[in-house]
Parts: structure tokens; sequence; C-alpha cells
């Protein structure tokens, strides 16, 4: 088959009649990339072949080291808003990129061509690439040793979201926005579902073989008041397209949407008429939408250690953290226990193994308000000492680079409920449902706003507030966090809109969070 | 053809062939892109990354009477271009019917676009070699200080075809490059872009980083509150692609979202600032027709100080009355999209705007900025990599970062004065589009907190 196209007879898709590999269990075995091939199924055999031929170019061309991976990768996004079905988009995507180490550094090319007889040309290529790197190296690139795996990895599912017509799903969409459209001042009603399914085959010059396939599904629902200049939105679950998570329609079906649809529309046309956010220094609690936020840019980003070594200095910025903080630095409060979790069930971040072959682990960053470690890979482990990577390095589908991305960042719970976070504030804040942020190249100086928020009046929530917002300086408010809800509050959050790199990534990223409380925060809105 | 061009107009036409008679659609649009890109990343004073990828996409629409819906993929043969209509035909049959849907655009409407092509055979066929030597000279340059950034060449190709008789094609190649110096108390900040290779000076970006780098250690005695301000090109071109989020589309105004909603003819900043979308410009890099290929007509979205009107596609443009501007994004849940902006010279040019300055703050460039109140353009963000302190018209020393909270309008309101020289920008996440920006000197702008360094 050396030299076929598989493009010509296989057509690369998602969802029903559509796979190209049922993903049959394959089972760790002590098998090398040319072990045994008779588990896999005729287009897991394709694109393995496609891929080792890349590999043999590879090495043959000098790499020391090399992987390559091929992404297929299905999506269909629907937005409704009022009737109307304002944008269905599908999509299909497939192809590969190798990775390799030469002369010491690295590189990468990536193609959509899925010629076998091309894969010789793109290994090439990307040899070419890690020469001319080479070129300005002061040290070359070491890998801590990571074990071989052959392995096959699915997301748990219960009801295959892409087999759910496509009428039920408008449908159930169209009768939340009608709902919402009924509420005064609503002057736009949109309704969301998104879906992903993607196959992932990664081969390594080492043996690994891993075949995953991940599905996720997200939705959500958001009213938009306009009345003389100002306008206000309200969406449930959460805000920018709502709630994400690894799973199938069972995440859809867990939401609720239309019990929740005349609420949020309700809420978005009172704060309207609500009273400006005061600005003062005051308790603010948190609901876990917001904590998620917060986790994600004043813990997750500076804790992923290519930060913290200045690669990503550029662009996304570098980290207020230095590599020998870890067992030193007081992150916050005692209360505060933060791990990266990629075995949690049902985050954005939870898989098998990331995309250099990395098993899936917990490795805690965050231990009782101590700094105690980070996001690495097998490169910068590799840089800090570290006997094993920790899994995180991720790539947005089949043309880019894996780079160290958040996997489930995750606060863990404490006791108790909201309503008992907020029994304990005399005079205080709750804030709800995140709109915006902002944190400086460092991750220190942060800024968030909400969607909505109430005042706290002798331990019980009071009048409406609208444009909530405040800000701190990271290890400042983490170390004045009194309070985090137990595991009934606690729910794994998915936010499929994490950019980083260059060129620009979209990653997926989950966080466990419950609501939280933290005294002396600063408040207000500034005009 | 171009050796470096990944999908030709004939390679186009052919994929799109396979469907623009789709059996049961009403009518077909088919979007092909291409692009070859080379991204050599540094830091450390080491390329630390280095990519080469092929990408091709053909985005099929597909209308049936008046519902629609989209499929891409990117495998250009017959079967899965097939599939795509097949996916797209489904799907808009299981939606809605969409009342302000005036068809899809016909030539004889709109017009026929003339190519820019704004390529350059040198920077399409620039080799991972030659890009090494560029990140080179640049580290030679910043020594002996750490560096880091990109240096980022990159081909790209773009067709519109349908079943109404649209048949389009552009081509532009980009050079990028950017310089953070690291000097170990302070950083600098340099960047470049053009079209072409050839007039991205990657020396004089290192220099200018390495100069404000140098320029000592920055002051903690810096606090929040009201300055007038000189921004930097780098600075001024965040803030205009931000504006342009926030409310220069026509579906933001249908929504009541955006300052035109309820400021249109208005005066809403000072009458030396024109804003248009315009890829005609010669510093613009872009393509001459939109994703429904309508031909791209210049738009002062603010004309000398008012707020005119936003750019539109044909279903906004429908609902607004008028006729499209030819900004379809290529996104329905986007809707219309100015990615070619222009900040135009006004009426106060200047060579020397600090020399004006009483007491100040000279900002270099922003970092994370978001949108706090979209109708009120209230944004807010970072500043980083050289901000300094202006006394008695000189700039005298670095200070810390601060956060800036800022109505952008109210801050373009306060303009006294616009730099003479253009620098033209490429959009921090993605390939498409451009923004052209000068320096300019503002009487009042919102600082409301600091950070550590």
């Amino acid at each position: 088959m050396i030299g076929g196209a598989i493009a010509q007879d296989e057509l690369y898709g998602f969802g029903p009649g559509r796979r190209i590999s049922a993903g049959g269990q394959i089972g760790k075995a002590d098998r090398g990339w040319r072990g045994d091939r008779r588990d896999y199924r005729s287009g897991d055999l394709r694109m393995k072949e496609l891929l080792e031929a890349a590999l043999d170019a590879a090495v043959g061309a000098g790499a020391s080291y090399a992987d390559a991976r091929a992404v297929v990768t299905s999506t269909e996004s629907l937005t409704v808003e009022g009737e109307t079905v304002e944008a269905l988009e599908r999509s299909e995507s497939a192809g590969y990129g190798v990775r390799v180490l030469s002369g010491g550094a690295w590189g990468f090319a990536a193609t959509s061509r899925l010629e076998r007889g091309d894969a010789p040309q793109v290994a090439r290529r990307a040899v070419e690439v890690a020469l001319a790197s080479a070129t300005t190296i002061s040290r070359p690139v070491e890998l801590v040793p990571e074990p071989v795996q052959v392995d096959n990895w699915e997301t748990p599912t219960a009801k295959d979201p892409f087999a759910v017509p496509l009428e039920e799903r408008v449908g159930l969409l169209v009768g939340c926005t009608s709902s919402m459209r009924r509420v005064p001042s609503i002057r736009v009603a949109r309704g969301t579902m998104d879906l992903l399914g993607q196959e992932i085959w990664f081969v390594s010059s080492e043996g690994s073989w891993i075949h995953q396939r991940i599905v996720q599904t997200g939705a959500g629902i958001e009213a938009t008041a306009v009345s003389d200049g100002e306008v206000q939105t309200r969406s449930y679950p959460g805000s920018f397209r709502g709630h994400y998570a690894g799973g199938g329609y069972e995440v859809v079906e867990a939401m609720s949407l239309e019990d929740n649809a005349e609420r949020t529309a309700q809420e978005a046309s009172a704060l309207l008429g609500a009273a400006e956010c005061p600005s003062e220094r005051t308790t603010v609690v948190l609901d876990g939408h917001q904590v998620m936020l917060q986790v994600h840019e004043s813990v997750g980003h500076p804790t992923e250690l290519d930060r913290v070594l200045g690669m990503e200095a550029a662009f996304a910025g570098t980290s207020f953290i230095a590599v020998d903080d870890v067992g030193r630095l007081h992150y916050g409060s005692e209360l505060v226990n933060i791990t990266a979790d990629a075995t949690v069930p049902g985050g954005l971040g939870t898989f098998g193994y990331d995309d250099e072959g990395v098993a899936a682990q917990s490795a805690d960053l965050v231990k009782n308000g101590v700094l105690v470690g980070f996001q690495t890979s097998r490169e910068t482990a590799a840089a800090m000492g570290a006997d094993r990577s920790n899994g995180t390095m991720r790539a947005e589908g089949w043309e880019n680079f894996p780079l160290i991305r958040m996997t489930n960042i995750n606060l863990l719970p404490q006791t108790g409920s909201l309503e008992d976070l907020i029994a304990d504030v005399d005079d205080g804040i709750y804030m709800a449902t995140n709109k915006s942020w902002s944190i400086d190249d460092k991750r220190k100086n942060f800024q968030f706003g909400c969607e909505i928020a109430w005042e706290i009046r002798g331990g019980r929530v009071g009048r409406m507030l609208r444009n909530p917002r405040y800000t701190g300086i990271t290890t400042d408010f983490w170390s004045s966090c009194d309070a985090i809800a137990g595991p009934d509050e606690w729910k794994v959050w998915g936010t499929p809109n994490c950019g980083k790199g260059q060129p620009g990534q979209t990653m997926r990223v989950g966080h466990g969070t419950a609501p939280a409380r933290f005294r002396n925060v600063i408040t207000g809105y500034a005009r | 053809m171009r050796a470096s061009a990944l999908v030709e107009h004939e390679d186009a036409r052919r994929a799109a062939g396979y469907v623009l008679d789709h059996p049961g659609a009403d009518g077909v649009e088919v979007a092909v892109s291409g692009s070859r890109t080379g991204l050599t990343r540094y830091a450390r004073s080491q390329i630390i990354q280095n990519t080469a990828r092929d990408e091709v996409r053909a985005y099929v629409r597909v209308v049936t009477g008046d519902r629609l819906a989209t499929a891409s993929t990117n495998q250009l043969d017959h079967a899965h271009m097939t599939r795509a209509a097949t996916s797209a035909l489904e799907a808009a049959r299981a939606s809605r019917a969409d009342a302000d849907w005036p068809g899809l655009p016909a030539p004889s409407d709109v017009g026929l676009p003339t190519p820019l092509l704004r390529w350059d055979e040198a920077t399409a066929a620039f080799s991972p070699q030659r890009r090494a030597e560029a990140v080179g000279r640049i580290l030679r340059a910043a020594k002996p200080h750490s560096a880091a950034g990109i240096f980022e060449t990159s081909a790209h190709v773009y067709s519109v075809l349908s079943s109404e008789g649209i048949d389009c094609y552009d081509a532009h190649t980009r050079c990028v490059t950017t310089c953070l110096v690291d000097a170990g108390e302070a950083t600098g900040w340099g960047e470049a872009s053009s079209h072409s290779v050839d007039q991205v000076a990657v020396d004089d970006a290192a220099l200018r980083a390495v100069r404000k780098a140098e320029g000592g250690t920055p002051s903690a005695d810096v606090t929040a509150g009201n300055y007038e301000v000189v921004l930097e090109a780098p600075a001024v071109a965040t803030l205009l692609e931000y504006l342009s989020y926030a409310g220069f589309g026509a579906k933001q105004v249908i929504e009541g979202e955006s300052f035109l909603a309820v400021r249109s003819g208005q005066r809403v900043t000072s009458p030396s600032i024109t804003i248009a979308d315009d890829v005609s410009h010669a510093g613009s890099v872009g393509i001459a027709f939109d994703f429904e290929g309508v031909p791209r007509r210049r738009v002062a979205v603010i004309d000398k100080g008012i707020a005119n009107v936003p750019v539109t596609d044909v279903r906004t443009a429908r609902k607004l009355g008028v006729a499209s501007s030819g900004h379809y994004s290529g996104s329905s849940q986007l809707g219309p999209y100015a990615s070619n902006l222009v900040l135009e010279s006004g009426e106060a040019e200047s060579d020397d705007l600090v020399g004006g300055v009483g007491r100040g703050l000279l900002v270099t460039r922003f970092h994370y900025v978001n949108i706090l109140d979209r109708p009120r353009t209230l944004l807010t963000g970072m500043t980083r990599d050289g901000t300094f302190r202006i006394v008695d018209g000189e700039v005298t020393e670095p200070v810390h970062n601060l956060r800036f909270t800022q109505n952008v309008l109210e801050a373009l309101d306060s303009v006294l004065g616009v730099g003479r020289e253009e620098h033209a920008f490429a959009p921090e996440y993605g390939s498409f589009g451009s923004t052209v920006a000068r320096a300019l000197r503002v009487g009042e702008f919102n600082f409301t907190s600091t950070t550590s360094h």
C-alpha cells in the first residue's frame, strides 16, 4: 500500500456511519510500534502505516527522536437566535504532524494531504526545520524517559451526540429562546450547542502506539436585555456558549436548559434597573463558574513550566513563579489545594495520554497553600531535574506543535454549601458567572468581571447589583481565601477557548471548582 | 501557478465543481482557503519551536428555500466535498426559516472584485534556513541580552465560487517578526510586519527593543490615576482592534450592543480621528472580497470624529436597508467583521508627540486587553515591555506597568496629536487581516492599578 492514498477510499469524519475506527480495545502490551498489528481495524492500520512511513523517513534523515500524530476531528456548532437558526456549521479536519529532534533541536512539519507517498517528504521537511533550529541552540533538548505505551483510550459516553436528531436539538434550543423572548426588554435570546469528536493516533520512534477517541459536548443559553443604551446579558449554565464536558448528549440533558430559560432572561432584564456594584474593599463570595476563571488565569497559567522558563515570554508572558519557589512559595491560605488532573471524569482536559505519549496523571500544584509543582513536558521536566513529565503536552489538531497546556486544573473542595459561605458574611458581595478577564504578563495583577452580583447583608443575599468586577494580586488574593464549599457544590467546568502559543492554538481545558469566599477584596466599576 | 500556493484558482474551481449543482440544493457557495506557513519561535536567545505547515479548507454553504447551513472539510476530493454538501443540506433542512436571508449574492448585483495580489514570491519561498538566519541577526542585535519572539513567513490563497456565478480569487504573503528583549531589570519590545520579507527590518525591531530594555530599573513610584499619555503604534493598534471587535460590525448594531446603535451621526472622538476598514490601503494585507465573494469597500466607521456606519454582509445589509460592504467573516455567529483597520492621517499630525507633554506616560504596548462594557467601549488591560515617565517633554525613566480601565472613544476624543509615521501590524490570532496604526498623544487615559514590575 506504500504510495497509495488513504483519502481516496476512506472518508474521514465522525459520528454515525462515519467512524474510521471503532476503537476496539487493544489493551496494554509490551509491543513495539512494529509489533503485532492484528488487533487494529483497517482504518487504524492505514493510519499507522502512514505515520510509520513518516517515522522511518525521519529517523533515516538523522532524527534522534521522532513522533507522528494524526488527528481526525469532526465538530458541529449550532446557534439559535429567537426562532431562527443563526448558524449551523459542521466541520471535518484530517491531517498529521511530524515532530523530530535533530541536531539537538525541535522541528515540526504538518500537512492535511493524507497520501502515504508524501509522508517521507513531510518527515524530511521536519528534519530540515530542526537542523535550521539547531544553528542557534546553546544547549540541546533532552527528554525525560517515558515508558513505551501501546494502548487505546476512549471518552466514556452514554449517548452519541452526533446520533441525536438535529431537529430534536434545534427544538430544545428554540424552546429555550422562545421562553426567554417572552420576558420584557430581551432583545437577543440565544441558544448554542457544540459537539466534538476526535480520533487521535500517536506513534513514536521509542515504540509507543496510542489511539484515542475523544468526545466532548457543550451547550448553553443566554439572554441580552437592552434599554436606553444599557445592555445586560445573563447566561446559563455558563457564559461564552455555556458549559462543556467530556461525554455525549447526556451532558446536555443534565443541564435542564428549558427549566432555567425564563429565570435567566428575567435576571438579564432585572439587571437593567439594578444598582451599580460599589467600589470598596469587602468580602466577596464567587460562584463556581467565576472560581473556574480565577483558577485558570491565576494558577493554571503561571504554573505552566514553559512560561516559568521564559519560553512564552514574547507572547503570552512569563510567570511570577521561579523554579526554586517549589516548596517555599505561599500561594494561598491552607485551604487552597490545586491539582492538574487529566484523570478526573468529564473534564475537557481528560484523556488517556498527552500529545507526546505520556500517560494521564494527577499532579499536585498547590498543597495546603504552598506551591509544590508545575505542569510539565518531557523537555521541561528534564530542564528542572524531574524524573518524569506529568503529561500536559497538548496540541490543537494535527497541525500544531504540542505545548504545555492545562489539563483539568482543580481547586479541591472543602466543606459546606454556598449558603454556608454566605451565612458567615455580615457585609459583602456574591458574584456569579464570568464575564471578562485580564491579567498581567507575569500573572499577578488581575481584574475579573461577572454577569451579576448581589449584596450580602447579615448573612443573607440582598439586592441585585450590575456590572460587578474585582481586582487583586494573585498570592494576596488566594491568601485571603477563608472558605471553599464542599463536594456537593464541586463541579468540573469546561472552557473551550484557552489561547496560547504561536501559531495561536485554542485548547479545551477543565476546572473542578466550588464556590469560594475571599476577604478584603477590591471591588468596583470604573467608567 | 505559484510554487508556494497550495490551492490555485483552478484547484478551487475543481473542488467547487463537485458540489455547485448539488441535488436538492437551491444554491451552493464554496469558499476555499489554502496556506503554507513557516514560523520560527525563539526564546532565551535560541530557537525553541520551529514549524512548517500546509493547510487547505473548503466551506460549503448550502441554501434550500430560506434555510441554510455550512459544512467544511480539509479534503478537497470529490467524496469529501460531496459529503460536506450533503451534510450541509441535511442540516439546512433540519434548520428553521430565516426571514432575513436575502439569498446568495450574484455578480450582477454586487460587482466583480479586482484581485489585490499582495504577493511576494521571495516571502512565499522563504526557507527554514533563511528564517533561522533572520533569527540569528535578531539575536546578535540583542546581545548581550536575552531575546524572545517570532519570525514568520506565510502564503495564503482564497477563492469563492457559487451557483449564482461568483468566481473570485486572491492571494497574499506575509512576513512578521517580533522581538522582546529582557535586560534583567526591564523588558523592551519591537515588531515589524509586511506582505514582503524585504520590507521587514528585523535589526531595527531588535534595536528598538534593546533601547527600551536598557532604560534602567523601572520605578515603583507610579500611582494609578488619569494621565496624559503617548501611546506608541503597537498600543494604538490593540485599542483599534478591540474597538472594532466591540462594535464595528452590523450584527452588533442590530443587536444593540455597538456604540453605533445609539451614537451614529454623533461626534464620538476628536475630529483628527478617522478609522476605516480599507483593504486597498498600501499597508493593508488582505484580499479584495469577503467570504460571500462581495468586493470589499472602504468603510470609514469613524469619519473625522463622527460615528458613521458599520461594516456589513448581505444578511445584515438587507436588515439595515443598505448594500453589503463586503465584510462577511465566514461565520454567521460572528457576522460581518472589519479586519483591515486603518487609522488614517488626521489634522493633528506630528513628528514629536512626546515633546508637547508636560507630565505623562509613554506606553509601548498593551497586554491581555478585554471588553468590560461593549456599548461604552470600556476596556481593561495592562501595559508591558516599556512604560516610561514623561516630564517636560522628555522621556525620563521607566516605571512599573499599570492596569488601564478606559472608555476608548473618550480617550480618542481627547487626542492632542497624531503620529505622522504609519506602522502595519498582523493580527495576534490567525492569519487574516491587518491593522495600520500611528502613535497618538491622548489627553486623558485612566489607569486603575499598578503591578510589581
